[in-house]
Order: structure tokens, then C-alpha cells, then sequence
């Protein structure tokens, strides 16, 4: 029924529904639609106004890890399977599109090297994950900490695929539908090997997170984190645990090696050097900041840490007592100093703020909802 | 999908007569943990809509009984059945689905999900939507949330759970925790409930309500209940029939009025005078 003098139905404001349906939509109420439309407006025009390579490149980095994120979260946040192993399958993921993409090897169009370096990182996940019906916490921790070293040696040492110590290429088409990503030119504009990265990688991060954000509110993700909250129970209510924890190694590993070929293809270079113990404990990092058991943690995590090293790099002249070269006589290189960071924000937000930032912004926007009435 | 958590007429329950065929059968169960036996020779069999109730001191082995029930243990000797079909070589999951859920002593919620979300948990063997599906938001996905969101809000009127939808399962009044582990068994519409001391730690008022909830239950679903409960007024009041156990070996089966004046019974729990 339509009341007298409206033209367009009643007006929806979403903080009220009558159907399920309308409960299950994502951006339901009008604000979150403004705010999705503040986002791909972001996501447009940020290039055209941040035209500073260096800029771009910290927003590139920062999205490879939000993707990275996002799969250690749905393991370690959302299935409460701690993995040290991340760096691994990044690794696996960015040697992977050298192979599958390179114009010397398989040469396959981007669409289909970022979707095997997936499939390739997601089957060696699964072949992971029945380790982890067996072990738990620590343990499990222990045998993915293993796969790092496992890691580094594959990569040092397959040297025809690797390139050994030494590192490879990674020239990997970047093009799909006639853009090419890496060198873009639309409507006659052309556009820097960063600013094409940029749409390239943050649309692939939208992707990722509206995949991983419809698998954790429907039966399968519900399971997985049932498994994390008590998996005895979730055992009697039907749950059937291999399934599920096999099945969050294979997605989170499968989104490890996405962000690793998104890496790879990136840089045009890798080596076995950056995909240590360091790395994994960065991802780690990342979701404790962002705030594990969140999607959106993962992001804001990222955001916040992903471009930290490319940051301190830039800025370490003018950090006291960093030493940026060999000869300077800082107490700290800018290496360490990453590091050191890293370890004292996880101390920290575990101490202070162990659901992240993502339990901050709750917090500010639960404020601003009763404002200004703070009671 | 069974319409068994469709709100039903209340039907007068009547105690099942032993004409009623057996839904549950139990043939000389054996369990032992090494050396010890946990339990042995229980044998006792559940008929439909019947309140069956296990009673007993502390390490008497009724636990253990539920741990068989559901696949979480196995015992060494014996037979389970329900409704003819084998039990004892099936996992924990498979059990589920064959219609045995269970509350938990200790509580077994997910404390960190939703209301909601437990009690969807509990349609989880209903559905189907796998992890491609699911991350797609394709197919029967979104069909599948709506129909059981649906069914999870008749538990959560059944039971009264309305003013607790979107809040933590974990941060919930203890009561209240109780009572949404009963919501999500029932939420999956089993054949056999079983209730793992309902009613522990509650105060009068408390265990006068669980009370309530548990035979509304019963009538509204007509399931067979299988009842772990050391308070005895509860167990008295509502147990059809009650199996008395002491160290893992069953001493009697009866009604209520056989079993409480049982001596075997009373000496189990006070000490045999010597």
C-alpha cells in the first residue's frame, strides 16, 4: 500500500527490516551505501590526485598485504589455527606467476596466472591442513614454522624455477581486456606503472574482501569459526572438523599465494630473501593491529602496517640513530628497526587493545551514534 | 526439512506405554580408559517422547554414557542403535545428522558468535551451502540463510531467547546460556536429545524455569530426552523412567516412585550400612 503524497514507496532507512532477506544485505541501511560509494570514488580517483610514485607505492603494498591479510585472518582469526607458515605460500604464490606468467615460461594471460598461482597456493594448503587435525596452538604453530624453513630451502635451491639464491624475474603479463596494468593508457590519458597497479590491485582487494566477508557470514564461515570457539561442540552439532580446517588452509593459503603473485608481479623481481620468518610475523602482525576474527580488521591492518616499511625506509634520515648505510654510525639499521616495530605494536595492542583497530572504530562510531549525548 | 520446531498444538504428554517400540537401544555398553572402567554392562533403550533420565554420584559414569551416545568416545564392548541404525562406528559429525544432539555440562557455546549464529550452528546438518557457494554468495546460499533464519526464530520464541538476538553468546547471564545451548539443540531438529545436567549451578527460581522450557519441549517437538541431572527433585518430577548407575555399571531401571525407594540406590549415594 502506498500512503497519500509519496511518489516512491516508503522510505528505507535499513536500521529497521521486515524480511530476513533484507537482515542478510551488506549494504543495507542508506549510510553504508553512501560510505560504499565514498569507497569505489576512493578507489577511482586516488590515482589521479596521488600521482607521487612513492605515495602509490606504499597504497600498492599496503593492498598486497590486505589480501595476504585476509587470508591469515579467516585461518588464525576466524578458525583459530595460528600459522607461522604464511610467508610460505606468499612465496609459493609470487614464484608462481613468474612460472605461470613469464613470456619465457607458460606466458598466460593475467586473469589466468593470478587465478593458478591461487589454485597452486590453495592445493599445497590443503595437502597443510591435516597436519592441523592433529595439532593444536602451539604445535600447529611449531609445523607451519617448519614450512618457512622448508620454504626457504625449495627456494634456494629448485634453481631452474627459483633462480636460486640469487633471485628471478618475474615479467608476467599485467593486462586483461586490452588494459595493461602496468603501462596504462584510457581515453587517451596515460598512466604510471603505479597508478595502473593501484586499480589492479585495491579492485582485487574488493574482490577478496566481499568473498571473504560473504564466506564468514554464511554456513561455511559460521562452521569455521565454530571450530575456533570449541570444536568439541561443534563436532556434536554436525560440524565435521577435517572438512573445515583443511578447507581455511586451502582459502587462506590460496590467498596467501594471490597477494605473493600480486607481490611478484609488482616488484618484476623476487627472491628467497623476503619470504622468511619476517614476513609471516609482519601478517601477523597485521591482524592483531587490524583486529583478529574481523574482515575488516584486515584491511585496516594492512593499511596501517602494510606501507610501514616503505615508510621508515623513505623517512630513516630523519629517524635519530638509524643507520642507513654501511658505514653510518646509527645504532639500529632500518631493517632492524622494521622488525623492532613490528614486535612492540604486536606487544602492545595484545596488552591494550587485543581486538584491534577494528574494536577502535566500533568504539568511535558507537560514540558518534549517540552524539552528543555520550550516555 | 521435518516441521518439528513448528509451533504444535501442546499436547497433554501421556508417559509412553512399553508397547511404544524402542528409538534408542543400548546393549551391554562397555568403556574403558586403560585400566580403568568407566563404564560396563549398561544396557537400557529410549522410547519415542519419553523423558529418560540417568542418575548417579560423581564418577558414576553418566557422562561417559553421553560421550558414547554422540561418537565422541568409543567404547570397547557393545551396541548402540538408534531407530535400527548402528551408531557405534560413526563420528561425532555423522551422529548429529543421524538426529542425536546434546547440551553440555560445562557449556559448549560459541561465545564469540551471535545468538543467532548458535542457533543457525545448530541447522548446520540441514544445510548445504559449501565454502565456493558460500564465498559467491551464488545459489541456494541466500535461499538457505532465509528458510533457517526462519526456523532459528521459532526456537527463539519457544524459548523466549528475544531480547538476546545479536548479542555474544559469551557474554550472556549464565541462565541464559544454559537455555540457548537447549535452543540450539533443538534447533537441530533431532529424534534424541540429550541433556547433560541442565539445570547445574542454577538457583530455585532458575531450575523452576529450565523446568518449563524442557517439558514445553518435549511436548511442542514430542523428542525423546535422555536426562544427566544430580538435582533429584528435577529428575523425580519429570524423568518417565530413571536408570540409577554407580561406578559404571547400571544398579536399576524403573519409574521414578521404583527408583528412589530402591535400597541399592540409596546406598550407592549415602554408603552401604556395613
Amino acid at each position: 500500500m502506498r500512503l497519500p503524497g509519496t511518489t516512491r514507496g516508503p522510505k528505507v532507512h535499513g536500521l529497521m527490516t521486515r524480511r530476513y532477506e533484507d537482515d542478510l544485505r551488506l549494504f543495507g541501511s542508506g549510510k553504508a551505501k553512501l560510505g560504499l560509494l565514498a569507497l569505489v570514488l576512493l578507489y577511482v580517483f586516488i590515482p589521479f590526485f596521488l600521482t607521487s610514485d612513492f605515495w602509490l607505492s606504499v597504497l600498492d603494498y599496503a593492498g598486497i598485504a590486505a589480501i595476504g591479510a585476509l587470508g591469515l585472518n579467516l585461518l588464525t582469526g576466524f578458525t583459530g589455527q595460528v600459522s607461522l607458515g604464511h610467508a610460505f605460500f606468499i612465496g609459493l604464490g609470487a614464484y608462481a606467476c613468474a612460472q605461470f606468467g613469464g613470456p619465457d615460461e607458460l606466458g598466460l594471460p593475467l586473469p589466468v596466472w593470478l587465478f593458478c598461482a591461487t589454485l597452486f597456493g590453495a592445493l599445497v594448503g590443503a595437502l597443510i591442513g591435516p597436519f592441523a587435525l592433529r595439532l593444536r596452538g602451539n604445535y600447529l604453530a611449531i609445523v607451519t614454522l617448519g614450512l618457512i624453513f622448508l620454504g626457504e630451502h625449495l627456494f634456494r635451491n629448485l634453481k631452474d624455477i627459483t633462480g636460486g639464491n640469487s633471485g628471478t624475474n618475474v615479467d608476467s603479463e599485467a593486462s586483461f581486456l586490452g588494459l595493461d596494468f602496468a603501462d596504462l593508457s584510457f581515453a587517451g590519458e596515460n598512466f604510471s606503472f603505479n597508478q595502473g597497479y593501484f586499480w589492479l590491485i585495491w579492485g582485487l582487494v574488493a574482490l577478496v574482501t566481499l568473498l571473504v566477508k560473504n564466506l564468514v557470514r554464511t554456513r561455511p564461515g559460521r562452521a569455521l569459526q565454530a571450530v575456533r570457539d570449541r570444536d568439541v561442540a561443534a563436532e556434536v552439532i554436525g560440524v565435521q572438523l577435517g572438512r573445515y580446517k583443511v578447507g581455511a588452509f586451502a582459502i587462506s593459503s590460496g590467498l596467501a599465494a594471490l597477494a605473493g603473485a600480486l607481490f611478484g608481479s609488482y616488484q618484476q623481481f623476487v627472491s628467497p630473501d623476503e619470504f622468511g620468518l619476517v614476513l609471516s610475523i609482519q601478517y601477523i602482525a597485521i591482524i592483531i593491529v587490524g583486529g583478529v576474527g574481523t574482515v575488516f580488521g584486515s584491511i585496516i591492518g594492512a593499511l596501517v602496517l602494510g606501507g610501514l616499511p616503505g615508510l621508515i625506509d623513505k623517512y630513516s634520515d630523519s629517524i635519530p640513530g638509524v643507520s642507513t648505510g654501511s658505514g653510518d654510525s646509527g645504532f639500529i639499521s632500518v631493517f632492524s628497526l622494521n622488525q623492532a616495530i613490528f614486535g612492540l605494536l604486536i606487544v602492545l595492542f595484545l596488552v591494550f587493545e587485543p581486538r584491534g583497530l577494528a574494536a577502535v572504530w566500533l568504539r568511535v562510531k558507537a560514540y558518534f551514534k549517540a552524539w552528543p549525548f555520550s550516555y | 526439512m521435518t516441521g518439528t520446531v513448528e509451533p504444535m498444538e501442546a499436547a497433554h504428554h501421556e508417559r509412553p506405554g512399553p508397547s511404544e517400540p524402542s528409538l534408542l537401544e543400548v546393549q551391554d555398553l562397555g568403556l574403558r580408559f586403560g585400566g580403568v572402567k568407566a563404564l560396563d554392562g549398561v544396557t537400557f533403550d529410549v522410547r519415542r517422547g519419553e523423558l529418560f533420565a540417568v542418575i548417579g554420584p560423581n564418577g558414576a559414569g553418566k557422562t561417559s554414557i553421553f560421550n558414547c551416545l554422540n561418537g565422541v568416545y568409543r567404547p570397547q564392548r557393545g551396541s548402540i542403535t538408534l531407530e535400527g541404525a548402528d551408531l557405534l562406528r560413526k563420528g561425532p559429525a555423522e551422529i548429529a545428522g543421524l538426529g542425536v544432539s546434546r547440551t553440555f555440562q560445562n557449556l559448549g557455546l560459541f561465545e564469540n558468535l551471535s545468538v543467532v549464529d548458535n542457533l543457525m550452528l545448530g541447522r548446520h546438518h540441514l544445510m548445504r551451502t559449501g565454502f565456493l557457494a558460500g564465498m559467491a554468495w551464488w545459489g541456494r546460499a541466500k535461499g538457505e540463510e532465509v528458510h533457517h533464519r526462519e526456523s532459528v526464530e521459532r526456537v527463539i520464541e519457544l524459548l523466549e531467547l528475544e531480547p538476546f538476538r545479536t548479542q555474544p553468546a559469551g557474554k550472556l547471564p549464565y541462565g541464559v546460556q544454559k537455555r540457548l545451548e537447549l535452543g540450539r539443540a533443538i534447533a537441530m531438529e533431532p529424534k534424541l536429545l540429550l541433556l547433560d545436567e541442565p539445570v547445574a549451578g542454577m538457583n530455585l527460581e532458575e531450575s523452576e524455569d529450565m523446568a518449563r522450557y524442557i517439558l514445553d519441549v518435549r511436548d511442542r517437538l514430542n523428542l525423546a530426552m535422555i536426562l544427566v541431572e544430580h538435582q533429584m527433585a528435577l529428575v523425580m518430577d519429570l524423568a518417565d523412567r530413571v536408570m540409577a548407575m554407580d561406578f559404571g555399571v547400571p544398579i536399576t531401571v524403573g519409574t521414578p516412585e521404583q527408583v528412589q525407594s530402591d535400597q541399592r540406590v540409596v546406598d550407592a549415594y549415602l554408603g552401604a550400612a556395613s
